[in-house]
């Protein structure tokens, strides 16, 4: 089977509204690239790591310095801070110094209420772990996944680089947001990846979150994930199938399951929901211009690496 | 106290409700069926979003929000049980209006106000770049709550990361302005690019050289321009924010937390608890959207059909669906299905149960929602989520 081109790529952002499942996506997505053979890192921005977790819940944290959790699947979660301290100890080389002063307690104040610099860092960050280079001179990370801030602020995230760029008139921080900026507006290399689910509001915010990305951001988009879809609970042609279990007799008794009606209740919510459902998948693909991909509701939630694979397979369907 | 007497307390008496929770688990919903219950016990109320992502408008079925209250028809709220008495308003935050607003209220002349809105990094600051959200949302919850034309004045905010940087908005500004470096700042050496040294420790200076080099001496110009031009501000903004965040612990204000009732969606809850309890925030109580509630009587079965009977339950439900050819598969669906939805409903309890307990011990109430069949896009479907969330008689506390 050849690789999907969603594989092909370098830079993978993973963006949406909180909860649509952002983060299982992304982390079915590293999980599928690995097993295909490709080293890749999943990176969480954010303050709290949920990767880790999602694979082994007593496993320690993956933390900045990041832990291959999986053969070819590695995980960090980028701290501003940490990556703060790195980009000064790299520009001034005197490691000791800039972990006093990012210690001091007046200098987090300064930053604390410093708008920007953390998307910045933590694109700098994605952009330098991209340009990495083992010995042979192949790239350290074949994919690099990035589980991005939650709708709203993920616009803000992309968007930094090129308010930096207009914001500062000289200097190694102009050249370097210029670079980060270049990076994300590359469609070989960078894919945005938006996951919605197929809800009235969540699909209204996918359209508005995608139109603005393509115009403002101008990073490639080539799909839509639509998560947590419940599938027609109907063989097809049986749509009436809840209405006549209503009509069996009231006293009709099945053999070790609950009365008709109460069948015919669950298979009612399942049928609304799988209809809702359906309208506003077309509706995320007409509004987005993309295809979508669906991924089936998991009632119990992910629980594993088992969960992650079975939702990797309609995430990388390739064509429209 | 019952969890719907509980809720309907709390609307009927508090001034400012502020819900928090992660993303996705229906906050802004809730936030407006409670003010809309608001208005329907005859308060005059008003519903504000700090998400920029409109969800409040739509569901309110308004085109566009304003960062001023827009009143909702009369008549509309009326045929949904609002009195006369009562009237529902809402708002989204414009951060920068919002912003500018306070300089405006704060500069200590015309000179230093045009200074500041012309400042390029104040103008960063007060777009929508992260950092200033927070702060303006505290800042327009107390201008509403000053008013004396608004009841009670009900806040959806931003997913949890954020929920409690908006609660620590006002203390962070206060720390910033009081601290060392912003007086370093502030010495008029440093906008010649020098530092005071004495005044802070040599590393310190050294990595600011750096980040001076690095970014261009015009940036840091910017900084200092601006805290210059905020040093005049910085009394007015200090009384205020003290103002804020004691009306925000004060007894006027409750605090309720919306969640989801998956298991991943209650260990973000959990979360969000702990850290809203070192907070010392009064956290009301919990509603529980969207739980997936058992339709028969009698227990959630573990199993559908039961395993041992299997064969005999599909034989005599094909038969009683008319025994074609189609019978057969239809039997299993309708089987699977009830065995799917159970499934659903034992998994919303238990996840939801570890939160019940937590929220129980410390006095507050869990309020579970049934998932509607559709979607709420209109001011009859807030009345219908209303209408659930405020339904008497029900056993949750």
């Amino acid at each position: 089977m050849p690789l999907s081109p969603l594989l092909d790529r370098r830079l993978v952002i993973v963006t949406g509204k909180g909860g649509t499942g952002k983060t299982t996506v992304a982390a079915a997505l590293g999980l599928a690239a690995a097993a295909a053979g490709k080293r890749v890192l999943l990176a969480e921005v954010g303050p709290d790591e949920h990767v880790a977790p999602l694979l082994d819940p007593d496993a320690p944290r993956a933390g900045y310095e990041g832990r291959e959790l999986r053969k070819g699947f590695s995980a960090m979660r980028i701290d501003p801070y940490d990556a703060l301290g790195e980009y000064l100890g790299l520009q001034i080389g005197l490691a000791g110094v800039v972990r006093r002063v990012l210690a001091n307690r007046a200098f987090r104040q300064l930053m604390d209420a410093s708008p920007g610099w953390r998307e910045l860092i933590t694109l700098g960050k994605i952009w330098h772990l991209e340009s990495l280079r083992d010995p042979s001179g192949a790239p350290r990370f074949d994919l690099i996944v990035v589980d991005a801030p939650a709708t709203g602020h993920g616009l803000t995230f992309l968007d930094v680089p090129r308010v930096v760029g207009s914001a500062v008139r000289a200097g190694p921080l102009r050249r370097h947001a210029s670079w980060v900026e270049a990076l994300i507006r590359d469609p070989a290399r960078t894919l945005l990846l938006p996951v919605a689910l197929a809800e009235e509001l969540p699909a209204r915010e996918t359209a508005e979150l995608v139109t603005r990305l393509r115009d403002q951001v101008g990073v490639a988009l080539d799909r839509v994930v639509v998560n947590a879809v419940t599938p027609p609970p109907y063989p097809p042609g049986s749509e009436d199938l809840a209405a006549r279990l209503a009509r069996l007799p009231r006293d009709f008794e099945i053999p070790g399951a609950p009365p008709p009606s109460v069948l015919a209740a669950c298979l009612e919510h399942l049928g609304a929901r799988a209809a809702l459902n359906g309208r506003w998948i077309r509706a995320i693909a007409e509004s987005t211009g993309l295809p979508a991909r669906v991924l089936p509701r998991l009632p119990l939630g992910v629980r594993g690496a088992a969960d992650l694979e079975r939702l990797a397979a309609p995430l990388l369907e390739d064509g429209s | 106290m019952s969890a719907d007497l509980a809720l309907e307390a709390l609307v009927r008496s508090r001034r400012i409700l502020v819900c928090v929770g992660t993303g996705g688990v229906g906050k802004t919903t809730l936030a407006a069926s409670l003010a809309l219950q608001g208005a329907r016990l005859g308060r005059r109320t008003a519903v504000l979003t700090i998400d920029p992502a409109r969800r409040l408008a739509d569901a309110l079925g308004v085109r566009e929000l304003g960062n001023q209250p827009t009143a909702l028809p009369r008549e509309r709220l009326a045929a949904l049980g609002v009195p006369e008495a009562g009237s529902l308003a809402a708002l989204m935050l414009d951060m920068k209006r919002t912003f500018d607003d306070l300089v405006t209220r704060f500069a200590d002349s015309e000179a230093s106000r045009q200074r500041i809105l012309g400042n390029r990094i104040y103008q960063h600051v007060s777009d929508a770049l992260a950092g200033s959200a927070e702060y303006s949302a505290m800042e327009k919850v107390f201008e509403l709550s000053e008013r004396d034309d608004l009841d009670l004045i009900v806040v959806d905010t931003p997913p949890s990361q954020h929920a409690l940087d908006f609660l620590d908005a006002p203390r962070r500004l206060l720390e910033f302005l009081d601290s060392r470096l912003v007086h370093v700042l502030l010495h008029p050496a440093f906008a010649a690019g020098r530092f005071g040294v004495r005044l802070f420790q040599r590393g310190a200076e050294r990595v600011l050289r750096v980040i001076e080099r690095i970014s261009g001496v015009a940036f840091l110009e910017d900084i200092s321009e601006f805290l210059l031009a905020f040093e005049g501000m910085s009394e007015g903004f200090r009384e205020r924010a003290r103002r804020v965040e004691a009306r925000l612990t004060g007894p006027d204000a409750a605090f309720v937390l919306a969640a989801g009732p998956s298991r991943e969606s209650t260990r973000h809850a959990l979360a969000l608890l702990e850290r809203l309890d070192s907070a010392g925030v009064p956290l009301a109580g919990v509603v529980v959207n969207r739980v997936h509630l058992w339709p028969g009587p009698g227990p959630t079965p573990e199993c559908v059909p039961e395993p041992a009977r299997r064969d005999e339950a599909r034989a005599a439900l094909a038969a009683a669906l008319g025994g074609s050819d189609a019978s057969e598969p239809e039997a299993l669906a309708a089987l699977a299905a009830a065995d799917g939805y159970a499934g659903w409903v034992r998994a919303d309890h238990e996840a939801s149960a570890e939160l019940a307990v937590r929220i129980g011990r410390r006095g507050g109430f869990v309020r579970r929602v049934a998932e509607l069949p559709g979607d709420v896009h209109d001011l009859e479907g807030l009345a219908s989520v209303a209408d659930r969330l405020f339904e008497t008689g029900r056993e949750d506390t």
